[in-house]
Parts: C-alpha cells; sequence; structure tokens
C-alpha cells in the first residue's frame, strides 16, 4: 500500500494497523433482522420491518431456473417468466404494471440457472394489494396464442439484443456452453431463437403446473408494514392456494470432474477486440470452499488496485480490460478468467498473462493487505446493496432459496471474514490447475484460417467436433 | 451466470393514487383489493456553503447506512475540448486518478480500495467529475485521496500515452457497437460543428492528436476552486462535511484571472438540418433506431413541461414502449429522454429491433413522438404517467450515490436546491394542454432526425418508401469528426 519512503510512510503505517486491527471493530455490517414463517402448503414466508422509507419491496423466489428448462426448450424457464406477466385468472394482460408502475412503483423480474424472481417495489399502502396479485398469479396462467406468440417475439428480440448485438454477448454465451459437458447448466438462460421458437402454450401450462406451487416459493416483504396485517393478508391471499401433491422434479446430474484441458476457437461476426476465457469447474456455492473462492475473485480483479488490472491492463498493456468471477450456482459453479485484448495483442500472450497470475496464487499465500481490502470492499459493497428494501430482499432471498438458510444473509459475511490467505492459496492450488482449464479464444471471423478444423458454431448449436 | 430480466426501463415511488375498485357484488378475491391511505414522503435538505477560495460545498446528511459519496464537480467538460481535440477534457479528467505529485496511479487505486472504498472521474458535457464512495468511518483518508487527485495531478507521460493507448481501445469496441454508433451520429446530425456534437471521449483521429500541453492547459483554466461544487452526501453531519472541505480545499488557491467564458451556442432548428440517416453495419446482430432532435436547456422554463412530456413517451408503460414491444413484440424496449444541458441538449428516442424491422420501428418511432402534439391525453394517462415519473425521482435518491447525483445536477445548473423539494407540486401542476403545447414547439416532426444503425439490405427498401431522402453511409465510411459524418473519399 506505502511504497514511498518518506514522512509520509509514518501515516502510511498507522493507516495500514487501523486496516488491519480495526475493519469490524469499525463497520459494523447492519443485521437483517427477518421473521420466518412457512404456511400449511408448504410456502415459506420472510419479512424484515424498515420504516425509513414508506415504501414496501415485494419479492417472490420460484426455485426453478434455466437448468430446468425442459429437453429442447432452452430459454424456456425466462420465456415463461414473461409469460407470467400476461393474464392470470384475475387479472388482464400487463395488470402488473397497472398496480405498480400507475401508482408510483415498478416491477420487474429476473431469471437465472437455479431459481426464478419476480419483485416489486411499491408505495406502502398498496401491500396488501400487490400480494393479491403475486397470488393470484401463482394460482395460475390464462395467456391466451395472441400474447404467448407477442411475448415470444420480445424474448427473441432479448435474444438479440444481449447476444448478437453487442461485440461480446456471444463470447460470454459461449462461456457457459463449452464449460459444461452434461449438466444442464451448459444452456445459456436466455436459451436459443430455435427452441424458442418451438415452444408451446401446452408447455407454459405445464410448467406451471410444475414448478410454480406454494411449496416452491418464498415469498419477502420487507418495508414499511405492520406485521399482523402482513400475516392476515398471507394467510388470505397465498394461504387458500392449494398444497400440489405431485412431486417436485429436481435435476439429478452432476457435471463430472474435468479430466484434462480442453480448447476452443470461435469466432463472431462483430469482435472488435479478441477475447480470452478460462474458465475452471468449482463446486456449489454451498460449499466450504466457496468464501475462499470468492475472495480468490476480489482479490484477483476487483478494483484497479487489483492482481489482474495490475499486470494486464496497467503494467503488461494486453488486454482493454480483465475480470475473475467465481460464479457459483446451486449444484456447481466455474471460476472464470476473462480478457479482452488490447489491439495488437495476441491471446496466446493473455492466456500466458492469466496463467501466470493462477501460478502465483497457487506458488505463495496472497497479502494480508490483499485480504484486508477484499474484506472491506466486501463490506462496502454489501452495505451499499442494503441501502435500499429491494436490496435487502434479494439478499436474504438470496441466503433463503439459494443457500438454503435464511439465516446466512447475516453470517455469510463472517464466512469470508474468516479466509485465510492459506485457504486462498489452497482453492487456488485445488481448483485452477492444468486438467481442470477449458480455453476459449473468440476471434473476428476475419482471423479464421482457410484450413482445418476450427468450430463454426452459432449461439445454441451443439459443439461439434471441438479441437483438444 | 446470466442474469436474464423482462427488464422495464424506468424505475420508481410516489404517493397520489388511488386505485379505482370493481363495483361491490365481486367477490372480493377477484379484484384487487384497494389500496390504504397515502403516506406521505420527505426528501432530505441540503445544507450549503462557500469558502473564501469561492469552493461551494454542499452537505446532504441521511444517516441510514455508514456509507458516503462525495463528488467534485468542474463546472467545465467536453465542451472546452479545443478545436479538432475532442476527448481532452475526458482524458484530463480521467488523468486525474492516475498519479498526483506524492501518489502514483496504483498507489492511489491501492490507498482507496484498501479502504474498500472506490474513486472514479471523467467528464461529461458542462462538467468534469471526481466521486468517491466509502463507508463512513473511512471518510477522512478517503477525503484526502480525493484532494489530493483534483489538486495534485501529474499527468505524466507514461500515463498520458497508457491512456491514450486505452482511450483507442474503448473507441475500437464502441465503434464495433450499434448503439454506440447511432448516439455518436446522432450528436453530429443534432449539434453538426457546435461543440455539444463531437464524442465526449474523442475519435480514433483525434486522440492520438492530444498533447500533455493542452491536458495540463485545459487543466490550469477549468480545474479552480471557483468553478468547482463539491457535494457531500449520506452518514455525515453538515459540520463535519464542512470541517473536511476546509481542511482539504481550504487552501487551494483561487487563481487571480478570470474564470473563461465559454459559450456554446444555440444550435439552430431548421428543417433542413433534419436528417434520415442509414449507417450500414452489415454484421449488426440488431438495428438500433434513433430518433434525434434539439431538446431544450436545463434552465429553460418549459422545463417541468419537458419531463411529464417525455415521461408520457418513455417508460416501460409509456407509448413508445407500449406500441413497439407490448403491442408488437418488435423490441426488448423503447424509451427516450431529454439530456437538458447548460445550452438546449438533444431529445432521443431509441429503440433496438430486429434488421427486418427497422423501417418499421423507425416509422412508429417518429409517429408516437410527434403525435405527442395531436393525439388524445387523458386525465387518466396524464396521471399515471405522473405517478411513474414521480416515483422514479423518489426511487433515484434511495441510494447515496443517487442522492448525490440529483444533489450535484440541481447544483451545477444554479438550480435552487429546495427545488428537490417542490418536484412534486410542480409536475402536479403540468396539464395535458402544456404537454401538447411543449410537444408542438418542441418535438414535431419536421425537425426530428432518424438515425438508423444495421444490416441495411434488410430494412433499406422498407424505409426508403416512407423516407425517399434517406443517406446511406456504409460505417467503413463513416467520420465522427464533422457533421457531413461521411470520410471524405480520395479523388480516383
Amino acid at each position: 500500500m506505502c511504497r514511498s519512503y518518506s514522512l509520509r510512510t509514518l501515516l502510511c503505517a498507522m493507516i495500514l494497523l487501523v486496516a488491519i486491527g480495526g475493519v469490524s471493530a469499525q463497520t459494523k455490517l447492519p443485521r437483517i433482522n427477518f421473521r420466518e414463517r412457512t404456511l400449511a402448503n408448504g410456502m415459506r414466508v420472510l419479512s424484515v420491518i424498515d420504516k425509513s422509507s414508506p415504501t414496501v419491496a415485494i419479492n417472490v423466489w420460484y426455485h426453478v431456473g434455466s437448468k430446468d428448462d425442459p429437453d429442447q426448450r432452452s430459454g424456456f424457464a425466462h420465456l415463461f417468466e414473461h409469460i407470467m406477466f400476461k393474464s392470470t385468472k384475475n387479472m388482464k394482460d400487463e395488470m402488473m404494471d397497472r398496480l405498480t408502475e400507475d401508482v408510483g412503483g415498478n416491477n420487474n423480474a429476473f431469471t437465472q440457472d437455479d431459481v426464478t424472481v419476480y419483485y416489486e417495489v411499491v408505495p406502502s399502502n398498496y401491500l396488501e394489494t400487490l400480494l393479491w396479485a403475486e397470488a393470484d398469479r401463482l394460482s395460475g396462467l390464462t395467456v391466451n396464442e395472441a400474447s404467448f406468440h407477442s411475448e415470444r417475439d420480445v424474448v427473441e428480440e432479448e435474444f438479440r439484443t444481449s447476444v448478437l448485438a453487442p461485440p461480446y454477448g456471444k463470447f460470454f454465451y459461449l462461456l457457459d456452453q463449452k464449460s459444461f459437458n452434461v449438466h444442464p447448466y451448459k444452456r445459456p438462460t436466455i436459451g436459443s431463437i430455435e427452441d424458442l421458437e418451438s415452444a408451446t402454450l401446452e408447455n407454459v401450462q405445464k410448467f406451471h403446473e410444475t414448478y410454480y406451487r406454494p411449496d416452491n416459493a418464498t415469498l419477502l416483504v420487507v418495508g414499511d408494514f405492520d406485521p399482523k396485517r402482513l400475516d392476515v393478508w398471507v394467510d388470505k391471499y397465498f394461504g387458500s392456494i392449494p398444497k400440489r401433491n405431485l412431486p417436485l422434479p429436481r435435476v439429478q446430474t452432476k457435471e463430472p470432474p474435468r479430466t484434462g484441458e480442453k480448447r476452443f476457437v470461435e469466432y463472431g461476426k462483430n469482435v472488435p477486440l479478441p477475447a480470452v476465457g478460462l474458465t475452471y469447474l468449482t463446486p456449489s456455492e454451498k460449499s466450504d470452499d466457496a468464501a475462499a473462492l470468492t475472495m480468490t475473485d476480489i482479490i484477483l480483479s476487483r478494483g484497479r488496485s487489483s492482481r489482474l488490472y495490475q499486470a494486464l491492463v496497467y503494467q503488461q498493456q494486453i488486454a482493454q480490460s480483465t475480470n475473475a468471477n467465481a460464479d457459483l450456482r446451486e449444484d456447481s459453479g466455474l471460476f472464470e478468467l476473462t480478457a479482452i485484448l488490447a489491439a495488437g495483442k495476441k491471446p496466446e500472450d493473455a492466456e500466458a498473462s492469466l496463467k501466470a497470475e493462477v501460478k502465483k496464487l497457487q506458488d505463495a499465500p496472497v497479502s494480508e493487505a490483499e485480504l484486508e481490502k477484499a474484506k472491506n470492499q466486501i463490506i462496502t459493497s454489501q452495505l451499499r446493496q442494503r441501502e435500499t428494501n429491494l436490496g435487502k430482499a434479494q439478499a436474504l432471498g438470496g441466503a433463503a432459496v439459494l443457500r438454503g438458510d435464511p439465516n446466512r444473509v447475516n453470517t455469510d459475511l463472517e464466512r469470508l471474514q474468516a479466509v485465510s490467505a492459506a485457504d486462498v492459496q489452497r482453492v487456488a492450488k485445488k481448483y485452477l490447475t492444468d486438467e481442470n482449464r477449458y480455453v476459449i479464444y473468440y476471434l473476428p471471423e476475419s482471423a479464421r484460417s482457410s484450413s482445418g478444423s476450427e468450430n463454426r458454431s452459432q449461439p445454441g448449436d451443439q459443439m461439434k467436433g471441438a479441437r483438444q | 451466470m446470466a442474469t436474464i430480466m423482462k427488464t422495464k426501463s424506468l424505475v420508481v415511488i410516489a404517493f397520489l393514487l388511488a386505485l379505482a375498485s370493481h363495483a361491490a357484488g365481486q367477490t372480493p378475491q377477484a379484484t384487487p383489493p384497494p389500496p390504504a391511505a397515502t403516506r406521505s414522503v420527505q426528501f432530505p435538505k441540503p445544507v450549503e456553503t462557500t469558502l473564501p477560495n469561492g469552493f461551494r460545498v454542499i452537505v446532504v446528511q441521511r444517516s441510514q447506512m455508514p456509507l458516503v459519496s462525495a463528488q467534485v464537480l468542474i463546472k467545465s467538460g467536453g465542451e472546452v475540448d479545443p478545436a479538432e481535440l475532442f476527448g481532452t477534457a475526458d482524458m484530463t479528467a480521467s488523468l486525474l486518478t492516475r498519479g498526483t505529485t506524492t501518489r502514483s496511479a496504483t498507489q492511489i487505486a491501492e490507498a482507496i480500495e484498501a479502504l474498500g472504498g472506490s474513486i472514479g472521474s471523467g467528464a461529461g458535457w458542462d462538467f468534469s467529475t471526481v466521486t468517491t464512495s466509502v463507508m463512513s468511518s473511512r471518510i477522512d483518508p478517503a477525503f484526502a485521496i480525493l484532494a489530493d487527485v483534483i489538486r495534485n495531478s501529474t499527468f505524466k507521460d507514461e500515463e498520458v500515452e497508457r491512456l491514450r493507448r486505452q482511450s483507442l481501445n474503448n473507441l475500437r469496441v464502441a465503434l464495433g457497437t450499434p448503439g454506440s454508433i447511432a448516439r455518436f451520429a446522432a450528436a453530429r446530425v443534432v449539434f453538426r460543428d457546435a461543440p455539444y456534437g463531437h464524442p465526449l471521449s474523442g475519435t480514433p483521429e483525434s486522440v492520438p492528436r492530444i498533447k500533455r500541453e493542452e491536458i495540463v492547459r485545459l487543466h490550469d483554466m477549468y480545474y479552480r476552486p471557483d468553478n468547482a461544487i463539491l457535494v457531500i452526501g449520506g452518514d455525515i453531519t453538515p459540520k463535519d462535511g464542512f470541517a473536511l472541505a476546509q481542511k482539504y480545499f481550504g487552501d487551494w488557491a483561487k487563481p487571480s484571472t478570470p474564470l473563461p467564458n465559454v459559450t456554446v451556442g444555440t444550435p439552430v432548428s431548421e428543417s433542413s438540418n433534419r436528417r434520415v440517416l442509414v449507417i450500414d453495419k452489415p454484421d449488426a446482430g440488431q438495428t438500433v433506431v434513433l430518433l434525434a432532435r434539439t431538446g431544450i436547456s436545463r434552465m429553460h422554463p418549459d422545463y417541468f413541461r419537458g419531463i411529464v412530456a417525455n415521461s408520457i413517451l418513455s417508460g416501460y408503460s409509456g407509448r413508445l414502449n407500449w406500441e413497439i414491444r407490448v403491442k408488437r413484440g418488435l423490441s426488448y424496449g423503447a424509451g427516450s429522454s431529454f439530456d437538458m444541458r447548460r445550452w438546449s441538449g438533444a431529445f432521443t428516442a431509441s429503440v433496438q429491433t430486429n434488421n427486418e424491422t427497422g423501417a418499421e420501428v423507425a416509422s412508429l418511432t417518429l409517429a408516437e413522438v410527434s403525435g405527442l402534439a395531436t393525439r388524445d391525453l387523458s386525465d387518466t394517462e396524464l396521471t399515471t404517467r405522473k405517478a411513474s415519473l414521480l416515483g422514479g425521482f423518489a426511487r433515484g435518491m434511495e441510494t447515496i450515490g443517487g442522492l448525490v447525483a440529483q444533489v450535484s445536477s440541481l447544483a451545477l445548473y444554479g438550480v435552487n436546491l429546495d427545488e428537490i423539494n417542490r418536484y412534486v407540486s410542480n409536475v402536479q401542476s403540468v396539464k395535458a394542454e402544456d404537454v401538447k403545447n411543449f410537444a408542438a414547439t418542441h418535438l414535431g416532426a419536421d425537425n426530428s432526425s432518424l438515425i438508423i444503425v444495421g444490416d441495411a439490405k434488410k430494412f433499406l427498401p422498407a424505409l426508403q418508401k416512407e423516407f425517399p431522402q434517406v443517406e446511406v453511409i456504409p460505417v467503413a465510411e463513416l467520420d465522427l469528426n464533422n457533421a457531413s459524418l461521411r470520410r471524405q473519399t480520395s479523388r480516383n
């Protein structure tokens, strides 16, 4: 932190001491005090009172995601999420907007591999109204063909907006596709145009019956409300939804350990600068190694003093940008290292630099200063997330649904703060190995050589003839 | 892992509407229960002082979370770029965090990040900023770094060259992105060769020409306490905020020279300036349609009429998104905004769509924007769109970062800071007639240009039917350095 020797050294030393000795003492992450109930039909309800603003954030987390997309229906869970805003028994199309946006609130939803989340933030006097609305769409959809087709068109435009239009949309799409051999995580959440075109209304109804049921749902309410009234409304609107007696399908597939490096060279129509990705298979976010992998991610790439930025962007000037990402999911995960190259630089050189940074992590423990910095960075970002009711709700939802314990919203920070330099070195040696590495180069079409066996994959294709 | 959203564009809070309920007689569960009584909202009140050296300091306290955000604004940005040296102001601002008299670029990053904080800098139009954000227990050392980078930057040659290369790389990516290309071109169409017309970060031709001396000159001219504002928001009292300002900026000397006088000029809205421009990019995965025209300045007396008019068009349930996405499924989202600056900025409506439907979306966009002046605007539509606008305003200030941004924007344009608490009533007082009159003056079709970037062969024939005057520029011939937008070809 302080390299110049001068009068400032003393000041620097003091700051360092304060940083090492005083972090947890100086700024504590405020606890999220939640209350938990489970209804007779299996639905879980978590609530947090916060009267600092006259608003309330409502979340419904359904424990289904793109890994549950039916066969040959990649992108379906996400398409379905869009359809949940269309007509239900008691709401016409777009009624959620009438109940939120029109009264000064907002609503949205997102789909990930493991979960689908619907949320709204409204003036707190609309809480009962929105509970009624969420219960109504949990109960059933009545969407017609015209609305279904129109919304599917929107999703296909979303595909184009996020994958085809931006220069590196396809690169990130390919990282998932190439990194999993067997597990459905290999099908990106956005799916493919082809599979979206095959989806039908019958699929929609079947998906709702299968996964949208109270025992697969967690309701979160955070903000300005009266807990007794909340309980009355929850019982009234959600309590009457019948328990579903069918078994709930869960993905059983396990991604097998990797047995050696794989290399892919992919091409895109619009690639202004080449990109390189290295991915390593990791265990799930519930693993005991998850905290150390998260700290490794932060030390490697958060901020401009981070290792990857300093090495690849600042010193070597080999990358326009670079990132490390511990993408740990429910069943397994990926540790990703990516770089978008600077002009005139070769993918081989960026790959070598990234591998050199991995080797440094394995050969020597990170410094105490780096660990302390990462811990401070985590506290700051968690404080920022919890500034809003919605942020608190999402933090709590992730803990409850993805990590199986709502109280992890309060204890996860301790797990991160307990990570030692030895832990980081250990997980680097255990997971960031040569045998566990897949390498993807993403190049412009103009770089394609005239000979040989390069891939011509398009998003949605199965992998054909990959080079080993 | 990808998180894919349904995403609506705008976000919200408000206070004033009761939802009409259905007639009695239906089962309670079949209709939405009506809302309870409205709760009132208070917005924070900024407190300010000006130091003897002219440095204006504003503190807005909110102590729910132990976070502070502090932003220094210099009241000059890309509009002061010297001729042909587009990008100088942005480079100057970016270089602030890349070396001072006592800290190297790496040391600055290490110092702020060790605290768990962040610092960033850059130029906009009318302003340049340095912003730091940190836990409130660390505010003093963060302030030391903030003041250091503003007052003591060294602009070393090595860092200038490093930034130049990075900037050119960033431009390469931007010029491969249809949305960015469209926005750069739209600025030229609206502002032509006036100072707001060039890309803020420069062009591939201008960036290599910017010498260190130009950067230092711009810094000396504009980075002075009497051309600067400090806004501090979050878990800090006004007393402590003012004390920090005094400690770290109190002795920042005010130059004896007068402030430089900058005028940008108002772009002239003549229909002869109106263009329908296609930039042909055959590898585009989607077509971007932009409608762009002169808007109004931040201090224009019709400011509130303008933002209410925009709220009819923009937002998830605004007319653009409703017609293009919700009814027709032609896009993931359509929206619009006024960029109101010290002088007239631009009004822009923007949509991305499949290449094949580029022409249809262009027509729809133009029809909705120009139709605002004449189509019926009911009480219900006006009320609900205002609620959406007010909600977005309040939600934008839920975070300390958002609060500081709002206060900074008011301070930059010399707007009374009390306006935060008059915003609701100002919006509510705009009537339907006001919106339509505003639209007739400021959003007519005659002066609205269209800029379309995509695979032209897929939409050009349909587009030419409605707009026979369409110009086509292949992307390889695009020149952002001048208003024609076309590279001058060599004579063969």
